[in-house]
């Protein structure tokens, strides 16, 4: 794999796909669950899930540095030995099969709970898998380009949102600032947290494509402070003008301020341009999700050709966010109770490992660097 | 024998066999013009020249070759001369063409002749030569009918491949433009010409429209069409990698930014490559006027983009789907109007398109006058008719003939026809599931537009991928004074204009008027 020719992107393309891989789901379903764990604190949870990604991202850059030419699953491999690696795989391809359900309940509820009740379920993974396996056959180059439009759409969303909620905005919402200890905060960090996870295990598996090594460090910090300041408006406003117990009341809090944005006295619900925009970032989440999990299939089976696998892995983690989302009782036990512990089990333990491992055996990593 | 053979045989030195073979290939056609004459008459030598009519100058014929070789003495002593040497005391002789060259099978023979030329034959001789007398009716240059401009050269490519090529040389006195030649087509032998000025144009890029000149075997090329579908890096996308265009500065501008162009004999349409996606939406006017108003117009041709593309499947998929998106007071107007329409509203905007698809090919195919009487008579009569019946709703019509005139709105016509294809599949799926199915077709769509390529380069560029430094002329055009650099593509990045190009009043000049 090494000894291969790889596509290469630049370090912007890789902030693009880091924002927006991270975006979609962040500002609505995740925010309606740190809602009704910690109220008005949702904003702080939201800065300290940022302060946890800068760390993790910083960390990855680290593991991957050491060994440029390999992800991480190849630098398993070469500490762990091929069973090792095989291991680490089927963790990497069960977290973003996992990371998928959640990407589904995002996109299927934002589209199915507002605008389309009587479309069946199916219809709605079958064409966003659909629209990512296609993205995912044009390559990561492209799914990069895309992810750039993404962030126009962010950007524009951003905009919308903010001239659409400023009026009620409210400061009284916050207070209490601090209403819940560090602690209970800290935990409620989970949320955001497992989003930032599926952004730091990507990078994990993408940056050895990406240019210039030396800017690495530099631009997935930015990514992380751009991604999260971008987040981070959300549950300003939310609080600010929905009020955190409204916002809790919803799965998709992020549609419920949509819906009641309005821009001076003709522009009003317009959530389905916003939803136009939001689809785009939407959809990167998906091509991510299915690019990585395909390159994990491939370590785990030991696939010299990925193209085989796209379908596969496609019909995998479709016929999984269908399960999920088809009951809305499961898909919030299994966002707001299992995915959060799975989440964070395997990105802090996977990345400690092949840390210290890699710290332990340094110079097995720098003999086989290059082979 | 069969008549490949007959075309490897190199000629013989009896005169009458060989115009006998040749009148044997051709099939004895009625425009093949032989004359018979005798150039020594110490010894009778004959010879013989053949020709078609119409496609040489027989004016050329009689005062550049026969009146010289009938009037002027030539020695006996020819007989013993090489073919090369009986060349140069022809030319010294007074034939006046441009050029004399040597053939020495019938392919060549036949194929000099099929291309104007007229070929010789002196008797015991077994060359010919061939005399370079193309002369066949051309149009004259007029103005081109599909690249329109209110102001700016009126000069159009014509259907003669050498006129083609001076008219952008004309624009180019750069000794480093550059012009190779070749002919496509096994029998066709139709003249390509690619142009590229050496020193901007990446020397990869030449050498890849050769590489994909070169593969092309395909019996002729009538026009540039052919190539392009030939060389086409993603031949069964609606998208046009490759842009043609009838605009000499078109192409010159095209040749400064690094570009190469293909002309192709008997057409006026130059392709230019690469080609990106948003130069659709260039016109050769919005550098010839201020570029304030120049940015206005693109602006107006990307809304033009934007409902040609959208509307439709907006329209349908609100009213179908997400009715409490429109304000009420439209949405009630909307309803009033539909209250009579017995079809579903994906079924009226299909049979809508169709109407106006149909009128917009009856007025191309017809004659002008009775195409526009077809286009008013269809847009105001059927159109009133329709409402009147029931059959559509008013605002039905007011959404279809907007888009109509805005798919109009982009200046490359082909852009446009295919832009009109791709907003069916939207339509149809923002019918069948809404929302979904308009973001769905929507992002494949986007998604196919970003993967595409045209000769190497990405074809949304500078956009996706993103570069900041060839944004000045693509959604808005920079002033000329603000564009210092060629776009990065261009080999060597050279300067376009010098620093500081900005125009200011001379400050240090005394006024004459003293406040």
């Amino acid at each position: 794999m090494s000894t291969q020719i790889r596509t290469q992107i630049s370090n912007s393309i890789l902030l693009a796909i880091v924002i927006n891989i991270v975006y979609a789901k962040a500002i609505g379903v995740t925010q309606g669950a740190i809602a009704r764990q910690v109220g008005a604190d949702m904003w702080i949870v939201t800065i300290l899930s940022i302060l946890f990604a800068l760390l993790m991202m910083w960390v990855v850059v680290i593991i991957i540095k050491r060994t440029p030419e390999k992800n991480i699953l190849e630098q398993s491999k070469v500490l762990f030995g091929a069973w090792g690696e095989k291991i680490f795989s089927a963790l990497f391809f069960l977290f973003f099969l996992g990371a998928y359900g959640g990407v589904m309940i995002t996109i299927v509820y934002h589209l199915m709970d507002y605008f389309l009740p009587d479309v069946p379920t199916a219809i709605f993974i079958i064409a966003t898998t659909g629209v990512g396996l296609y993205g995912l056959s044009k390559g990561i180059e492209v799914i990069g380009r895309f992810a750039v439009l993404g962030l126009f759409s962010i950007s524009i969303l951003n905009i919308l949102i903010l001239f659409g909620s400023l009026d009620n905005f409210h400061v009284h919402h916050f207070f209490p600032v601090m209403q819940n200890n560090l602690w209970s905060n800290l935990q409620a960090t989970s949320h955001h947290n497992s989003d930032w996870a599926m952004a730091i295990l990507m990078v994990a598996i993408l940056l050895p494509m990406v240019k210039q090594k030396e800017k690495w460090n530099k631009y997935t910090q930015k990514s992380v402070l751009i991604g999260g300041g971008l987040i981070l408006m959300w549950p300003l406003l939310q609080v600010g003008t929905l009020s955190p117990e409204v916002t809790g009341q919803y799965i998709i809090s992020c549609m419920q301020m949509a819906r009641s944005a309005e821009i001076g006295l003709f522009v009003h619900r317009y959530e389905l341009i916003m939803i136009v925009f939001f689809s785009i970032s939407a959809l990167v989440q998906v091509m991510s999700c299915l690019i990585c999990a395909s390159i994990s299939a491939k370590h785990v089976v030991g696939a010299k050709n990925i193209n085989k696998l796209y379908i596969p892995t496609a019909l995998l983690l479709g016929g999984f966010g269908y399960w999920i989302v088809d009951d809305h009782m499961r898909a919030m036990h299994y966002l707001e109770d299992y995915w959060p512990i799975l989440s964070m089990s395997i990105i802090i333990g996977i990345t400690v490992l092949v840390l210290l491992f890699g710290t332990i055996f340094k110079r097995k990593l720098v003999q086989r660097k290059g082979k | 024998m069969q008549l490949e053979e007959k075309l490897e045989q190199d000629f013989f030195s009896c005169l009458q066999q060989n115009v006998t073979e040749i009148e044997s290939i051709l099939g004895s056609p009625s425009d093949l013009v032989k004359r018979d004459f005798t150039i020594v008459e110490q010894v009778n030598l004959d010879a013989s020249l053949l020709y078609i009519d119409g496609l040489a100058d027989s004016d050329v014929i009689e005062n550049t070759i026969l009146r010289p070789l009938l009037t002027n003495e030539m020695n006996e002593s020819i007989t013993a001369l090489s073919s090369e040497q009986i060349k140069q005391v022809l030319t010294k002789k007074g034939l006046q063409v441009p050029s004399i060259s040597i053939v020495a099978n019938f392919n060549d023979g036949i194929d000099a002749i099929l291309a104007g030329n007229a070929l010789l034959f002196v008797d015991q001789y077994k060359q010919a030569f061939s005399l370079s007398v193309q002369g066949w009716e051309t149009r004259g240059i007029e103005e081109p009918q599909s690249d329109t401009v209110l102001r700016g050269p009126r000069d159009g490519f014509v259907e003669s491949i050498r006129t083609n090529t001076a008219l952008v040389r004309r624009r180019i006195r750069d000794p480093r433009f550059r012009i190779q030649s070749m002919q496509i087509g096994k029998r066709s032998k139709t003249d390509i010409a690619i142009t590229y000025i050496e020193g901007l144009v990446r020397e990869d890029l030449v050498d890849e429209v050769l590489q994909r000149l070169n593969n092309i075997e395909i019996d002729a090329v009538l026009e540039s069409n052919y190539i392009e579908e030939l060389i086409d890096d993603s031949p069964t996308s609606p998208f046009l990698t490759v842009q043609g265009t009838e605009r000499p500065d078109k192409i010159a501008a095209g040749m400064y930014e690094g570009k190469v162009a293909i002309f192709v004999d008997n057409t006026p349409f130059v392709l230019i490559v690469p080609t990106h996606f948003w130069t659709f939406f260039q016109t050769s006017d919005d550098y010839y006027t201020h570029y304030t108003t120049a940015s206005y117009f693109r602006f107006i041709r990307y809304i033009a983009f934007i409902i040609s593309l959208t509307l439709p499947s907006f329209f349908v998929m609100l009213v179908s789907f997400h009715q409490e998106m429109i304000p009420t007071q439209l949405a009630l107007t909307i309803a009033a109007g539909r209250e009579i329409v017995p079809l579903p509203v994906l079924i009226e905007a299909l049979l809508m398109e169709t109407a106006f698809e149909l009128m917009r090919e009856a007025g191309i195919r017809m004659p002008k006058p009775i195409g526009q009487a077809v286009s008013i008579v269809g847009s105001l009569v059927v159109g009133q008719a329709a409402v009147d019946a029931g059959i559509v709703s008013p605002i039905m019509v007011i959404v279809v003939a907007t888009t109509g005139i805005a798919s109009f709105a982009i200046p490359d016509y082909l852009a446009s026809v295919s832009i009109r294809l791709i907003r069916f599949p939207i339509l149809i799926a923002s019918g069948f599931l809404g929302l979904l199915g308009f973001a769905t077709t929507f992002v494949l769509l986007v998604i196919h537009a970003i993967s595409l390529r045209s000769f190497g380069e990405p074809y949304m560029a500078p956009y996706f991928p993103f570069n900041s430094r060839d944004r000045q002329d693509t959604m808005i055009r920079k002033p000329f004074w603000a564009i210092e650099t060629r776009p990065a593509d261009v080999k060597g990045n050279e300067q376009r204009a010098g620093k500081n190009q900005k125009p200011s009043p001379n400050k240090r000049r005394k006024t004459r008027y003293k406040r």
